[in-house]
Formats: C-alpha cells, structure tokens, sequence
C-alpha cells in the first residue's frame, strides 16, 4: 500500500520534473529539474529493490553528468531566452510526431498487458542487490563489460582529441 | 572471438606506440594488424564457433560474420593505405588512427552479436569515433558542423533505437537473439513496435528515407577521407547489423511489415536520386548516390530470409570499393584546387591526371551499374530477387531510378573529359597510385566476383 | 517496524543533527584556539571561560546580522544553495553507526539511523550533490568571483571523487559489503583495517580534505584571489549555513574515515576490558560511542593541524596531484589488494 502512494508519488514527480525541464525558458531550471527527475527515477530503482542502480544513477547521473552540463551552461552565461525562435511549422511537426510515437506506443502497451503477455517476475526481491548485479555483470554480461571498456576508451580519445590546442602555424 | 580482441588491441597498440614515440610503426603496426585479421577470419572459416554460453553468448561469428568482418578489414586496409599521404604530417595521428580502428572495431561487432546488449554497444562504438572524426577539422566550420549535426540526430537515432529494445525485452524477457527469434514477432504488438522503433534508428545509420537528412551535410562538412571510411565501412557495418536483426533472427516482422520496408526503399530510391540530380557539389552529390545505394541494400534485408547474406556481402564488396576510390578522388582533387569540392574542380580532369580521371569513371560508372563493371552485377542480383519475390512494382523503380542516378554520374564524367583551355595545374602522381591502381581493377575484376562464392564452397 | 524503534530513530535523528550542530560549533572555537595556539597568540577568551561561549556569541551574531540580497540575483536559486549544501552535509550521518547496540526494557535499539546494505555508495551519492549547494550559491549570486569560486570548489570535488571513490573500492573487496555498520563489526577483532590498507587510507585522507574544500586545498574561497569565494555574496545565516555546514563536512568524513579505517566504536581489548571492569552490554555500547568521538575529535584536531601548517596548494598542482597521483596510485592499491587477496586464497574459488 505504501509502496503504491510511493509509486504514484514519484511518477507524479517525474513526470512534471521533466516538463519543467523541457518548458522552462532559463537552462539552469531546466537542469535543476532534470536532477529531480533522476531523483524520483532513483526513487523507482528503490521500489523495484535495486538499491545499487538506485545509488549509482545519483552518482552517476545526478552528481556527475549534470554537474558538467551546470558548468557547461554556467561558463556560457545561457541566461533566459537565447534560443533561436522556431517556426511553428516545425514545432507542430515535432509535437505531432512525438505525440503519434506515445499513442502508438501506450496503445501497444496497453494492448500487450491486455494479452498479458508481460510476465511478472515472481520474486523481485534478490534482483537488484549489489551481489547479484556483480555476479551477472561478471558472468553473464562480462563480454558486453569488456566491450564497453573500448566505447570508454574511443570516447575519451576523441574528447581529448577534440578538446586539445590546434597548433597553428 | 579473437578477431574482436585482436582489432580492440591494435587500436590500444597504436595509441601506446604514441606515447612511446614509436610513431614511425603505426601505419606498418596497422597494415600487419589487419593482415593479421584477414588471417584469423580465413583460418576460423567453416568452424562455426559456438557462442561463448558461459558468457551468455553474446557474440557469434559464424560464416556470415566471417566474411563481413573480411570484407571490413580489407576495406580499411585499404583507406589507411590510400589516405597515407594525408595523415604523413599529421602530429595527431596515432589519435585518429586509433579511434578509427575503434570504430572498426563497432564494425566487427556489429557483424557477430548475438545480443540485443551487444548490438547496442557495436552501433555506439561503431558511431561515437565518428562524431570526433567528422569533427576533427577544428579549423573548419562545416567540419564542426558536421560533427554536431552527426553526434546529435545519431544520438537521438541511438535513444529511439534503445527504446525499441527495451520494448522487445519488455515484451520477450531476453535479448538472445535466437530466443526473440524463437518467440516470434508477429503476434505481439508490443514486440512490433519495438521492431519498427529499432528500425527506425538502423534506418539513420544507414541513411535510408525518411532518415537521410544528416547524410549530405555530415558528408560534405567532415574531412573527405572520413567521408570515404563512412560510407564504406560503417554503412556496411550497419548493414551487416541490420541485415542479421531484421533478415535472421527478426523474420518474422520482415515478413509481415514487408509494406513499411518497401515504402522506405521506394521513398529512399526516388528522393535520392531526384535530389541528387541537383547537386553541384560532388561531396554531396556522392552522398545522395550512398543515399540511394542504400535503398538497394534494404531490399536485401527485406527479402529477409529469402535472401542470401553472400550477396548483400557482395554488394557491399562492391560498392564500398568504387565509393572510397570516388572520395579518395575527391579528396586529391580538392586538395590541389584549394578545397573547393564543386564539381568544377573537376574540370578537365582528364588532362591533369589522366589516371585519376579514368578510376574515377570506372567507379562512377560501378556505382551507376553499368555492365562490365562490379557494380551492375550488385543491381541485378537484387533486381533478380525482387522480381522472383513478386514485387514488380519495386522493380520497376528500381530500374528507373538506376537509369536517372545515370545522368548525374554521366555529368561528372563528362565534365572530366571536357577540354579545358588552360589546363592549370598539373596533378602530380603520388606514390600510392597504384592502390587506386587496384582498385579500378577490382571494380572491374569483381564483376565475375560471385564466382568467388563457389570456390570457397559458401 | 515497531513504534518505539521508529520513535527512537527519530529521537535519534534529532540527537545527531544537535550533535552535529555543537560539534560544528565548537569546532569553529576549536579551530582558533588552535590556530592561536601554533601561532603563539591567545585565541578567544573573553566570552565565558576560556572563550567557551564564543561559538554561541557568533551564532547570535549571524542570526542578527542584516539579510541582504544581491540585486541582480536569482533569488530562488540564491536561497536554494545555502540550503541545499547544509542538507547534503547532514545527510551522510544517517548511514554512520555511532554505537552498538542498547537494550532498553526488552527492546534492542540500533545507535544508527539505517542501516542500508549500500551504506558507502549512499555516502557518495550525498556527497556528490553537495556540489550543487556550492554551484548553484556561487551562480546565483550573479558575481564572476562567486562563479569561479564555485567552478573551482566543483571541479576540485569531482575530480577527487573518483580517487576516493577507487580507494573505496580497495577496502570494499576486502569487505566483501557495502554497509557501514558490517564494515565496522568485521574490526572489532581489534585490527582496523588501516593496517591492512593504508595506502587507501592515505588516498582517502587526501581525498577527504579535497572534498572538504579544507586547507591546503581551500581554493574555492582564495582571498588573494578570488575575494571570498562562492560565498562572496552571502551574509548573515546564509553565510552561516555555509561555513557551518563546511565544519559539519569535517565532522562527518572524520567520522566516516574512524568507521572505514579505524574500526568506528570499537577499540582494542573491548570485551576483556569490558569483563575487568565488569560492564553491563549498555554500558560498553555508551563507551564505545564516547570513543568513537573521541577518535572523531582526534581527526577533527588533525583537520586543523594541517591547516594551519600547511601552505594552500596551486589550482593545478591540486588537479595535477588529483588526476596523476591519487587516482593511479588508488588503482595501484586496487591491484596490489586484488593480488595479495588471489594469493592468500580469499578470491577467486566461485
């Protein structure tokens, strides 16, 4: 009972943090309400008993990915309204295309739990255990794990590539 | 296996020959790493490699992955010895030399997952070295341009293609592939519009309509010899993924969503041909024919199961090889006109460097279709197929639209041979020559290519 | 969860945030009689005995002092950060076990908030959001020197994070768990497992002093340089949040080194000492506590010596030690930890 108010709770959270942050005109708001919208996908991650993807999508996403973009927007001083002005032609095309894409996807949600063809997972309560993760992170997963040690790698080549001084000469 | 470990390592191997000063052994260290690749994907040949199950069996290199993998290394092989001039000076290298062996490494991948994880991982690694590399002119604003436009919409592409998977494993509770496959596509709509969301970012990264609009600028703006690696390697990397997704272990919503498959073919073939008429810059120009090769390749993977990887292998063979000897082209001629990549350039090419000049129309005219040359072979397989599935309409503009790319080819051609009053600068011949050399004669040669098949009995 | 435990847990709380508040408090007073103390002078002393009302004559003030709001700020976001850095800061108490266990009428209570079995990634969590108190004060206040003072604070923490974080992880595969509380049960053998990692220890002491914007690494708040840091804009109570909420930052990783290193409550000889001296389970548990704080205090006096012997580092010579020593030396130890645990049998047998 209490983890179903939790649950609407941080839905309603989530949701309205993440339009703010598309709606609000000044970028520091919008990054503000990003991080509530980790906070309250963390607080899922908790109900779902993975405490671990819990604490590390704060780490990891609210305390150290959006802290950059702070920067980011900070050093450029992106006060209110910079953006350019979009026609509404192509707002209106966005909107209607993202709209059809969520009809269309919760119509197939919907359509999918009617089959009840999702299956529920019987016992939920060992899934998201930092034991368990290890374990399936190094058995499992372990070829995915070393693969991304080279997504790792290229992206921080390329950000130093691309961050060190051109020599002009 | 070890030809992942071994491409992953070269790419380590050249970034720490930098940091040891060695950088004289980087371009001998690739040339020997590649050989050495070409060398494992002939010796595991008809092993048939299980999965690693204890590792969940993530990736699987069967014939199939085999042979793209060969025809990857072989392709960068030769991009890193034909742009050896380019980088001769280039203090950065070892850097770009590495990130491009990373994204070969995503290429590999991209042939041999198994996994819906590993798929996900070989596209961003296959993409993320690209983002750098289109940008890394600094001085130049398309280059960054390019580089921007690239990373965002192929994030986007990257988050609708994440979304499709997470449904599909929503809907399956796996990402085996041989267990999606075994559960079937056709009766849930939820694994449905996974398929479609996957299909939709396979559709950017291969530039296929109505996802395309990255394509021209991104290859006008990144430096010309990336241009020649994207759409070589990487577009028939993500073929090479898309065909295993959407042709093997997705047959089932191929079949059934054959209409969506056809409409894109259709809408790709006619947009980048009748666009591409209007181009004078010939960056683009060659991207919109990438666009429209591209509508060519999805009929493969359309034919799902009905079609035989070999031949997709082969087009890809094909059209890789004329499409980088054509942006090699462009990249000496710009580099001796001062960057200017209009067609003008090409002016009278014939009487600058006549050898230029003529690999140049004989891969124009592959990449046209034209019969004695690879090219033709790769169009008429594929028609061949569609007629015998039946889809005449396809055919037919197939066949038109091949017949219109015909005229803007044909431009570029004669402008070549248009005499020139003063014929300016001579273009001198460089040392690597005779790779382009090579590769006119493969484009040639590979015409009797499908009899390749028969001799290694696949 | 029974009613008398989830009343205790509150009482709780609100014992340690008082706590916290006076430990922070004296530590301001502390602080300069030990400054006064290395540089010869007499410190405080002439509010109560030997200044010992000092810390409240100073709270008085700060309440007292005008509010001022710069014109041209954010005000929200003005307010929000003092705030925000005050919160994180006390958060982190919530996973530190301060004692053992305490039987009151049949009832056992805990002398820690909760116990989740991610105790240490918790903590980092925390810590990592009190860049934003700092970030969003120094942006707010609409001042380049409040900003860079804020980039500065920022960056500096983010970049020890990832040392602290590695020299963590050393400890952790020794401990085979995330909690605070098992951690500091598995040391009441006597041995702290500073013995057994002192280069981690090390690494996260540095670590420690970094996050804690303390000297010698108090760029953020340079007044040669930066006038007075991202706090430049801030007066009364908001400017008090922030240098309270840095002394209860101190008092907290002190805390959280004892318990990861120095084996928290416990101390050598406890049950021998506790059967001489003939001890009830209650009893042990309150001596324990008082030791824990003593040991607390002991870094807490450390902080300070180091401050005030200490030059301030330069801007990158603090990144240069962070990225090029701490973090290869933490992966080191992680090695060397990873080695001597394969050969003595303890990994590797599942």
């Amino acid at each position: 009972m209490l983890t179903e108010y939790a649950f609407w709770f941080l839905t309603f959270v989530a949701i309205f943090s993440a339009m703010g942050m598309i709606l609000s005109k000044n970028p520091v708001y919008s990054v503000l309400s990003l991080i509530v919208t980790f906070f309250a996908i963390a607080g899922h991650y908790f109900l779902l008993n993975a405490q671990f993807l819990a604490a590390v999508h704060i780490i990891v996403y609210a305390g150290a990915i959006m802290v950059l973009f702070l920067y980011v927007i900070m050093m450029l001083n992106l006060n209110k309204v910079d953006e350019e002005k979009r026609s509404i032609w192509s707002k209106a095309a966005a909107a209607a295309s993202f709209g059809i894409l969520l009809l269309v996807v919760s119509a197939a949600i919907g359509h999918g739990h009617a089959q009840s063809e999702l299956q529920s997972v019987a016992d939920t309560s060992a899934i998201g255990t930092t034991e368990t993760l290890g374990l399936s992170l190094y058995k499992e997963f372990l070829i995915p794990f070393e693969i991304s040690s080279v997504l790792f790698l290229a992206a921080m080549v390329g950000a130093v590539y691309l961050s060190k001084k051109e020599q002009y000469n | 296996m070890k030809e992942l470990i071994l491409i992953s390592l070269l790419g380590i191997f050249v970034l720490a020959l930098d940091v040891l000063q060695l950088r004289k052994l980087t371009l001998p260290a690739i040339v020997l790493g590649l050989l050495g690749l070409m060398a494992c994907c002939a010796l595991d040949w008809n092993r048939n490699e299980q999965p690693f199950l204890e590792y969940g069996g993530m990736l699987l290199f069967d014939n199939t992955s085999l042979a793209f993998t060969f025809v990857f290394s072989f392709l960068a092989l030769l991009w890193f010895l034909i742009t050896r001039d380019q980088f001769a000076t280039d203090a950065k290298r070892s850097d770009l030399y590495a990130l491009t062996l990373f994204s070969l490494c995503g290429a590999v991948i991209m042939a041999s997952y198994s996994s819906l994880v590993t798929l996900f991982l070989g596209i961003e690694i296959l993409s993320i070295p690209l983002y750098v590399l289109a940008a890394s002119d600094k001085r130049s604003v398309r280059s960054n341009e390019a580089g921007f436009k690239y990373f965002f919409l192929g994030s986007l592409a990257s988050a609708i293609l994440l979304f499709g998977i997470a449904l599909v494993y929503g809907a399956t509770g796996s990402f085996d592939l041989a267990t999606i496959a075994a559960a079937g596509q056709s009766n849930s709509s939820l694994i449905s519009i996974g398929c479609l969301m996957m299909l939709a970012g396979f559709a950017f990264k291969i530039s296929a309509a109505p996802f395309h609009m990255w394509a021209p600028d991104v290859y006008q703006g990144s430096p010309t010899v990336y241009t020649a690696f994207m759409s070589t390697v990487v577009k028939g990397a993500a073929f090479a993924g898309m065909f295993k997704l959407f042709a093997i272990a997705f047959n089932d919503f191929t079949e059934s969503h054959r209409s969506v498959f056809v409409a894109m073919i259709v809408l790709t073939l006619l947009w980048a041909n009748v666009v591409g008429m209007r181009q004078t810059n010939i960056k683009r120009l060659l991207a919109y024919s990438g666009i429209s090769h591209a509508g060519f390749m999805l009929a493969f993977v359309m034919l799902g199961a009905s079609s035989d990887p070999k031949w997709l292998i082969y087009y890809v063979l094909t059209y890789s090889i004329a499409s980088m000897i054509a942006f090699v082209i462009v990249n000496y001629v710009e580099s001796y006109h001062l960057g200017m990549e209009d067609q003008d350039g090409f002016k009278g090419l014939v009487k600058k460097n006549p050898t230029l000049a003529i690999a140049m129309t004989l891969s124009l005219l592959s990449m046209a279709g034209l019969p004695p040359l690879s090219g033709f072979m790769g169009k008429y397989i594929i028609i061949g197929q569609c007629m015998r599935a039946d889809l005449i309409g396809l055919t037919i503009i197939m066949i038109l639209t091949s017949v219109v790319a015909m005229f803007y080819y044909l431009r570029i051609i004669m402008l070549m041979f248009t005499p020139l009053e003063n014929a300016g600068r001579i273009i001198p011949e460089k040392g690597q020559m005779w790779i382009i050399g090579i590769g006119s004669v493969l484009i040639i040669a590979l015409f009797f290519g499908a009899s390749i098949f028969e001799i290694i009995q696949w | 969860m029974p009613i008398e435990i989830l009343l205790f847990k509150l009482l709780l709380c609100g014992i340690i945030f008082v706590v916290s508040l006076g430990v922070a408090a004296y530590a301001t007073w502390g602080e300069r009689k030990f400054a006064a103390v290395l540089q010869d002078r007499v410190g405080p002393s002439r509010a109560g005995p030997f200044g010992l009302l000092q810390p409240i004559a100073d709270g008085v003030k700060m309440f007292m002092k005008e509010e001022m709001l710069p014109n041209k700020s954010n005000k929200f976001l003005f307010i929000l950060g003092p705030s925000l850095f005050m919160l994180t800061a006390c958060m982190v108490s919530t996973v530190i076990p301060w004692g053992g266990d305490l039987t009151l009428g049949g009832v056992t209570y805990n002398l820690q908030i909760t116990d989740i079995n991610i105790g240490i990634l918790y903590m980092f969590g925390v810590v990592s959001l009190g860049i934003y108190g700092i970030m969003i004060g120094g942006w707010a206040s609409n001042n380049k020197y409040s900003l860079l003072g804020a980039l500065r604070a920022s960056s500096q923490m983010i970049s020890y994070e990832i040392a602290m974080g590695l020299s963590i992880i050393a400890l952790v595969m020794m401990t085979g768990t995330l909690s605070l509380r098992e951690i500091v049960e598995q040391q009441n053998a006597g041995v702290s497992y500073v013995v057994y990692q002192p280069l981690g220890f090390l690494i996260f002491l540095i670590c420690a002093f970094a996050e804690t914007n303390r000297a010698p690494f108090d760029l953020a708040e340079c007044e040669t340089e930066l006038v007075g840091g991202y706090h430049t804009e801030y007066s009364s109570m908001k400017l008090g949040l922030f240098l309270f909420a840095e002394y209860i930052n101190m008092f907290i990783s002190s805390a959280v080194m004892v318990s990861l290193y120095f084996g928290g409550y416990n101390f050598p000889f406890q049950t021998e000492i506790a059967e001489a001296l003939g001890l009830s389970a209650n009893g042990l548990t309150i001596i324990q506590t008082l030791i824990f704080f003593g040991k607390i205090v002991g870094f807490i006096l450390f902080f300070m010596w180091v401050r005030w012997t200490l030059p301030r580092f330069r801007y990158d010579q603090l990144m240069s030690l962070g990225w090029k020593v701490l973090l290869p030396l933490a992966l080191v130890n992680i090695f060397i930890t990873g080695i001597v645990m394969w050969a003595l049998g303890l990994i590797g047998n599942n």
